[in-house]
């Protein structure tokens, strides 16, 4: 076994720190591995680099725009380089929470009343003028505003009432042209991982994410290590357990992923899971939730991303 | 199975107050992102140390090591070496400041003489008084020790003394600790203090009592008109911070503070307990470097490429930006300060600006209050004068596609209307 894997990460998006951070975990892991392994940051030489090294597989660690919308996995298929985790359609379903939630809606899997505005909604056809309707539309304030598109919570502000609403939306699509005001459910922040694709997909243990005081479990308390607390298994009934469970692997199948996905949710004070949204490359980083996962479910770092890449590989 | 609780920071229960509230901000992630290589960052102001002679420094050093031998690798006195006082006094002196090589301290850049400053000064709850916006690492060298920072907006001649006065009158005779000033081509707001404004100053801290601390990194960087008296140059109570870092280059850490003997004395105190002396070995070397006229060479090539890339952004904001836009009009040192309208959020636009492959400052990290929202802070000293003209024409793209945006917003009457900007 010496096969020539190339690791995607860096890249353009903003979140190439942490992009760089989960693709240097991956590629120690990978070589400890057994694999020839090949750390590429994607540039404009990357179609060349690629060509000319002719690795067998590509282990996307790029995050966000370009990595998990469907882009990179676009080209890969062109190129003929199996890669790990989902394909194109399903990185581009994931990608856009909007459609995620219109697709879980459709199969009645439970996430929260949403509002999506685009930039030009706003700047062609006058859609600031029905922000009074927000409210009503989406059963009332505090709400989540975010950007349609974006990851690791960038641009993610609570807006507890509508004067405060135009601000976070100008926020919102500083990050992207669309904008998501999502009701605001009041829990327990749930990340579920799943590995594999169809009825054997394992599901791994729920991480329960515990905000810090400040508020949010946003971009800094992602990436700053103990600002947030986590738990692993998250501390839920062995009942809600299974039902957040069998939400995920749920998710994972509409939206037709395959090797890794990774389901955020909150469990509102009555215990019922509602579906934030579905990644498609989740973080691997020290303080990621997979790896957490992972090791809650006796999995090493290095398992998960050989399982991935074997995968990759099985797809030659 | 148990729930384990995952701890990645077991100290964080530990810290102390000053240190557990600061967080990784927002802005500080994106510029994390801006780390590509096409990207035209006209955020950092760093000095074009390419310009430096690197054979002259590494001669400097040479000479430095060969010559002073046990001196450059042994401790020295916390208040520097007497060779470079006495360089530094005969800088000062070029630029009509008279002092002995005894009322100087070499510090580990200007900006340790903050840190120094601050501690010397500072009990939670004092009050210090600066320009509005002013120098981010003053901000953050302050708030370690707790104080209440007021700014005092400036106009185009600098720091508004009708504002000043009236911050004056609340805090009373005696009510602040000191009253933090950059007169030349102040960073960020690239304004210059008039020589009337300086002498109005000097007056009003002494009827308050107060001192005032000048902070001169620029001086030497001026490109057009004649110089300005320091304010240290009229007044000898002024305490006075000066630096290497801009007319040599910052890598040495090297800088300097002038104060009247008390304080002296006191900061050194502070000083011994900091770092029991700065680099002999930065010293050393600088004392070379400064020998002959060569650095003189130097620094006027420095200025002179400065002011071509000033020139490069000042063009390009004319050509690019819209007309609600406002900037600075520097005469020296590395920074426009462009303001936009007053609905405008400039740290939420960040993030387009990065998609677009520029950077830059946003306005609020150089308040203490939250104010400056709609202004940036552009560099010109670090990037070429074509990177600059496409970094602004990027720029204002960016901006011109927010001002849609929000215009959308305030058409619908969706947006609160905001009056308060900054200068």
């Amino acid at each position: 076994m010496s096969e020539k894997i190339a690791v995607l990460m860096g890249g353009r998006s903003l979140e190439r720190e942490v992009s760089l951070a989960s693709g240097r975990r991956v590629c120690d892991a990978l070589t400890s591995a057994g694999y020839y392994v090949l750390p590429l940051d994607v540039t404009s030489d990357l179609v060349a680099t690629l060509r000319s090294e002719r690795p067998d597989a590509a282990y996307i660690a790029l995050h966000g725009k370009y990595g998990e919308d469907g882009t990179i996995q676009e080209l890969l298929e062109f190129l003929g380089i199996p890669y790990t985790g989902p394909g194109v359609v399903s990185c581009t379903l994931s990608w856009d929470k909007s459609v995620t939630k219109h697709l879980l809606a459709e199969k009645n899997i439970p996430t929260p009343a949403w509002v999506t505005l685009t930039a030009d909604a706003f700047k062609e056809m006058g859609a600031a003028t029905a922000l009074d309707l927000v409210g009503d539309a989406v059963g009332g304030y505090p709400v989540a505003v975010k950007p349609g598109r974006q990851g690791s919570a960038l641009g993610l502000t609570r807006v507890d009432s509508a004067d405060d609403l135009a601000d976070a939306l100008l926020a919102a699509l500083s990050f992207d042209s669309s904008a998501l005001i999502e009701k605001w459910v009041e829990g327990v922040e749930l990340a579920v991982s799943v590995l594999g694709e169809g009825p054997d997909a394992l599901v791994l243990p729920a991480v329960e994410i515990v905000p810090p005081t400040s508020g949010l479990y946003d971009f800094s308390a992602r990436t700053t290590p103990g600002d947030a607390d986590f738990f692993a298994p998250a501390r839920i009934t062995a009942q809600i357990a299974e039902e957040v469970a069998r939400v995920a692997r749920e998710v994972h199948a509409v939206l037709g992923c395959r090797d890794v996905s990774r389901v955020d949710l909150v469990l509102d004070e009555a215990g019922h899971p509602y579906v934030l949204e579905c990644n498609t490359s989740p973080g691997m980083t020290e303080t990621s939730l997979l790896p957490m996962a992972a090791e809650a479910a006796d999995m090493t770092f290095q398992d998960v991303v050989s399982r991935l890449i074997e995968a990759a590989l099985s797809r030659r | 199975m148990g729930h384990a609780r995952i701890v990645f920071d077991r100290w964080s229960d530990r810290y102390s107050d000053c240190i557990a509230g600061v967080r990784s901000s927002a802005v500080r992630d994106l510029f994390a992102a801006a780390s590509r290589p096409d990207m035209i960052s006209l955020s950092g102001g760093m000095p074009a140390v390419d310009l430096v002679p690197a054979e002259a420094v590494a001669s400097a050093a040479r000479e430095a090591v060969i010559h002073e031998g046990a001196a450059a690798l042994q401790y020295g006195g916390s208040d520097g070496r007497l060779k470079t006082r006495e360089l530094v006094a005969d800088l000062m002196a070029e630029i009509g400041v008279r002092l002995k090589p005894s009322d100087l301290l070499i510090t580990a850049g200007a900006q340790q003489g903050l840190d120094l400053l601050a501690k010397t000064f500072v009990n939670p709850g004092d009050v210090i008084i600066t320009e509005g916006p002013t120098y981010v690492g003053a901000l953050q060298a302050f708030s370690a020790y707790q104080p209440e920072i007021r700014c005092v907006l400036m106009d185009d001649e600098g720091m508004r003394m009708d504002l000043l006065e009236a911050e004056l009158q609340r805090v009373g005779v005696r009510g602040a600790k000191f009253i933090y000033t950059i007169p030349n081509f102040q960073n960020p707001g690239g304004v210059t203090m008039s020589p009337e404004r300086r002498r109005r100053l000097l007056e009003l801290a002494r009827e308050y009592d107060i001192p005032v601390v000048e902070d001169d990194p620029y001086g030497r960087l001026r490109f057009d008109g004649g110089h300005m008296k320091p304010l240290r140059s009229l007044d000898d109570e002024v305490i006075y911070l000066g630096t290497f870092s801009k007319i040599f280059a910052p890598g040495l850490r090297l800088g300097w503070m002038a104060a009247p003997k008390p304080i002296l004395a006191k900061v050194l105190l502070v000083k011994q307990a900091a770092d029991l002396c700065g680099s002999n070995f930065a010293q050393v070397t600088a004392e070379r470097y400064f020998q002959g006229t060569r650095w003189r060479r130097t620094l006027a090539e420095l200025t002179r490429t400065y002011a071509m890339r000033r020139d490069a952004m000042l063009a390009a904001l004319d050509e690019h930006f819209p007309p609600e836009a406002r900037w600075s009009k520097p005469d020296g040192g590395f920074f426009v300060w462009v303001e936009l309208p007053p609905y405008v959020d400039c740290s939420t636009m960040l993030a387009e600006a990065v998609e677009r492959g520029v950077t830059y400052a946003p306005g609020d990290g150089f308040f203490p209050d939250g104010r400056g929202k709609n202004c940036m802070r552009l560099a010109f000293c670090y990037a070429s004068p074509e990177a600059i003209a496409e970094g602004v024409r990027r720029l204002s793209e960016v901006v011109e596609d927010r001002l849609e945006l929000y215009r959308a917003f305030i058409a619908a009457g969706a947006l609160p209307d905001r009056k308060e900007g900054a200068a």
